[in-house]
C-alpha cells in the first residue's frame, strides 16, 4: 500500500516535470501486447509485423526521404485547405450567429450539406476536377468549414447579450462591437470547432489521398498495400496518430490555455 | 437643468403567440435634474428594466420621447452609461483596460486612458486590482469595476439596473455605501432600479414608484450625507420614508 502511493506520489511529481512521460506510459501495454502476439507465431510475420519491424521500416524510409516528403505533403494539403476553411468559416459563422435572418436562410442548406460527407463527394468531384490538387482542396475545405461554421454559430449566439450592450453603451460602433466583445467571447467555441475541423480534415485526406493521391501519407499506404507491405501500412497509421497529438497538444491546446482558460470562460480539464 | 426628460413614455410589442399587442409601459413621464439620484423601485413586470433599456438604447420606445441633454435617444450611446446586473465586464480585458474601454472607444491615446483609468480605480480603492482579470475578482469588486468603468466615460447619466443584486447582502450594504460617497465626490446624475426599498430610500435624493408601467408615486428623501447603514438603520426619518414606499409598493 506504502510502496504503492509512493510509487504513485513519485510518478505524478515525475510527469508534472516532463509531460511526455504521461503521454508515452499509456502506450507501453500496448506495445507490449502488440510485441506479444506478433512473436507468439500466431500469425506470419509478414501478415502481422512486430513493433519492431515497424522501427526498423520508419528508419529506412526517413533515411531514403520517401517520409519525409510524402509527410510534407500530406501537412501542406491540410494547411491549405484550413486556411481556406478558416478564412470562409469564422465570416460565414459570425453572420448567421449575429443575423436572425441569415439563420433562417442558411441554417437547413448548412445542415444538409453537412449531411453529405466528404467521401460523397468524391465521385462527382472527380468528373469535374479530375485526380488531383482541386478534388483533395475541396475535400479538405469542405471537411473543415462544417464543424468551424457550426462552432462560431454556437459561440456568437453564447455571448451574453449584456457584453455587446455594454461595449455599445461605452460607445463602440458595431464593427468595434464585433471585434471587441462578440469574437473574443465567441473564441473558445471557435477553437473547439477548429480542433475539430483539423482533426476530420486530416481523415478526409488520408481517404482522399488513398483515392486521387500520387503522393503523401494516406498514398504511401495505399501503395504499401499494393506491394503487400504491412509494415509501412502500420507506419502509415502510427505516424498518423502521432502527428495528430503534437499537433492537438502543441499547438491547439496551448491557443485553448492562453485563451479561454485564462478568462475564466473554459475550466481547464 | 433637465439632464434626462421622458415625455409620455410609452411601449408596446406585438406577440406572436398571443396574436396581440402587449403593453409593458403605459406612459411615463419623468425629468431629472442634473446631479440627481433618482431610484426607481415596483414590483416585478411594473416595467422598470424596460424604461432603462429605452433610456439606454438597447431597445426601441414605441411612443413619447426620451431627451438627454434636450437630444432624442435613438440606440445606444456614451452618453449613457449602463451598469448591468450581470456586471458584464469583458472576461479577455484587464481590469485597466476594462475602465480605460470607454475612453479607447473614443480614441483617447493609451497612455492618456490607462491614467483616467487607474484615476478611476483609485475612487473605488481598486488600484492594487489593475492588471488583474475580471474572474480573478470577487463579485463586490467586479461590480466595483463595472461602476468605475461606466464612470470613466463621463456619462450625462448612469444608468444602473439592480446592480447589487446579485452579491452578498454584507457586499451589498458596503457597496451602497461606497456608491453614495462616489455620488457625492463626483456628483453623477443617476437613475437607479432596484426592487429593493431600502436600498433605494438609502441611494436616492428621489424615489420614483412605478406599478403596472406607470408612474405611481414620488417621493423626496431629503436623508443627510454621508449616508452610512450603522446610523440610518436606526434613523426614524429612513425608516419613515422606507415604510412610505414600502406601502406604496405592495399597493402597487
Amino acid at each position: 500500500m506504502n510502496i504503492a502511493l509512493k510509487f504513485w506520489s513519485g510518478y505524478v511529481r515525475t510527469t508534472d516535470r516532463w509531460p511526455i512521460i504521461a503521454t508515452i506510459v499509456p502506450f507501453i501495454p500496448v506495445v507490449v501486447i502488440w510485441s506479444i502476439v506478433a512473436n507468439s507465431g500466431l500469425f506470419p510475420r509478414a501478415f502481422f509485423p512486430a513493433p519492431s519491424d515497424v522501427v526498423r521500416a520508419f528508419i529506412t524510409l526517413i533515411y531514403k526521404g520517401v517520409l519525409p516528403d510524402y509527410l510534407q505533403d500530406s501537412l501542406v494539403r491540410l494547411l491549405f485547405g484550413a486556411v481556406i476553411g478558416v478564412a470562409l468559416g469564422i465570416p460565414l459563422g459570425i453572420l448567421i450567429g449575429s443575423s436572425r435572418l441569415a439563420h433562417r436562410i442558411c441554417w437547413p442548406v448548412l445542415l444538409f450539406f453537412q449531411a453529405i460527407g466528404d467521401i460523397a463527394w468524391l465521385p462527382i468531384l472527380l468528373i469535374w476536377f479530375g485526380f488531383g490538387l482541386t478534388t483533395m482542396t475541396f475535400v479538405i475545405v469542405y471537411t473543415v468549414l462544417f464543424p468551424i461554421v457550426l462552432s462560431t454559430v454556437l459561440g456568437v449566439q453564447s455571448v451574453h447579450r449584456d457584453l455587446s450592450r455594454a461595449a455599445q453603451s461605452l460607445g463602440a460602433s458595431p464593427m468595434r462591437v464585433l471585434w471587441e466583445a462578440t469574437l473574443p467571447g465567441a473564441l473558445p467555441n471557435i477553437i473547439t470547432g477548429l480542433r475539430n475541423g483539423l482533426g476530420y480534415g486530416w481523415r478526409a485526406l488520408i481517404a482522399v489521398e488513398i483515392i486521387v493521391g500520387t503522393s503523401g501519407i494516406g498514398f504511401m499506404m495505399f501503395d504499401a498495400r499494393r506491394a503487400g507491405s504491412t509494415v509501412e501500412i502500420l507506419l502509415g497509421m502510427i505516424v498518423l496518430g502521432t502527428l495528430w497529438y503534437i499537433v492537438d497538444a502543441w499547438i491547439l491546446a496551448p491557443i485553448e490555455r492562453a485563451t479561454g482558460q485564462r478568462w475564466g470562460l473554459v475550466t481547464p480539464s | 437643468m433637465k439632464t434626462l426628460s421622458l415625455k409620455n413614455l410609452r411601449k408596446t410589442y406585438f406577440d406572436p403567440y398571443a396574436g396581440s399587442q402587449i403593453t409593458a409601459v403605459h406612459d411615463v413621464s419623468l425629468d431629472v435634474e442634473q446631479g440627481e439620484f433618482v431610484s426607481v423601485v415596483g414590483p416585478s413586470g411594473c416595467g422598470k428594466t424596460t424604461i432603462l433599456n429605452m433610456i439606454a438604447g438597447f431597445i426601441p420606445y414605441t411612443g413619447g420621447e426620451i431627451l438627454i441633454d434636450g437630444n432624442l435617444v435613438k440606440g445606444p450611446g456614451p452618453d449613457r452609461g449602463v451598469v448591468f446586473q450581470s456586471f458584464a465586464l469583458f472576461p479577455w480585458k484587464t481590469v485597466l483596460e476594462n475602465v480605460g474601454f470607454g475612453p479607447k472607444m473614443r480614441g483617447v491615446p493609451k497612455d492618456e486612458r490607462d491614467r483616467i483609468a487607474r484615476e478611476y480605480l483609485t475612487l473605488a480603492g481598486l488600484s492594487h486590482a489593475a492588471d488583474r482579470y475580471p474572474n480573478e475578482l470577487s463579485g463586490g469588486m467586479q461590480q466595483r469595476v463595472g461602476v468605475v468603468r461606466a464612470l470613466a466615460n463621463n456619462p450625462a447619466v448612469l444608468l444602473m439596473d439592480e446592480p447589487f443584486a446579485s452579491v452578498d447582502a454584507q457586499t451589498r450594504m458596503t457597496l451602497q455605501e461606497e456608491l453614495t460617497r462616489i455620488w457625492q465626490e463626483r456628483k453623477p446624475t443617476v437613475i437607479f432600479i432596484t426592487h429593493d426599498v431600502a436600498e433605494a430610500v438609502f441611494l436616492a435624493n428621489r424615489v420614483v414608484v412605478l406599478s403596472k408601467g406607470r408612474v405611481l408615486d414620488q417621493i423626496k428623501v431629503d436623508l443627510p450625507r454621508p449616508r452610512i447603514w450603522d446610523e440610518l438603520i436606526e434613523d426614524d426619518n429612513f425608516k419613515r420614508l422606507s415604510a412610505q414606499v414600502l406601502q406604496m409598493v405592495r399597493s402597487a
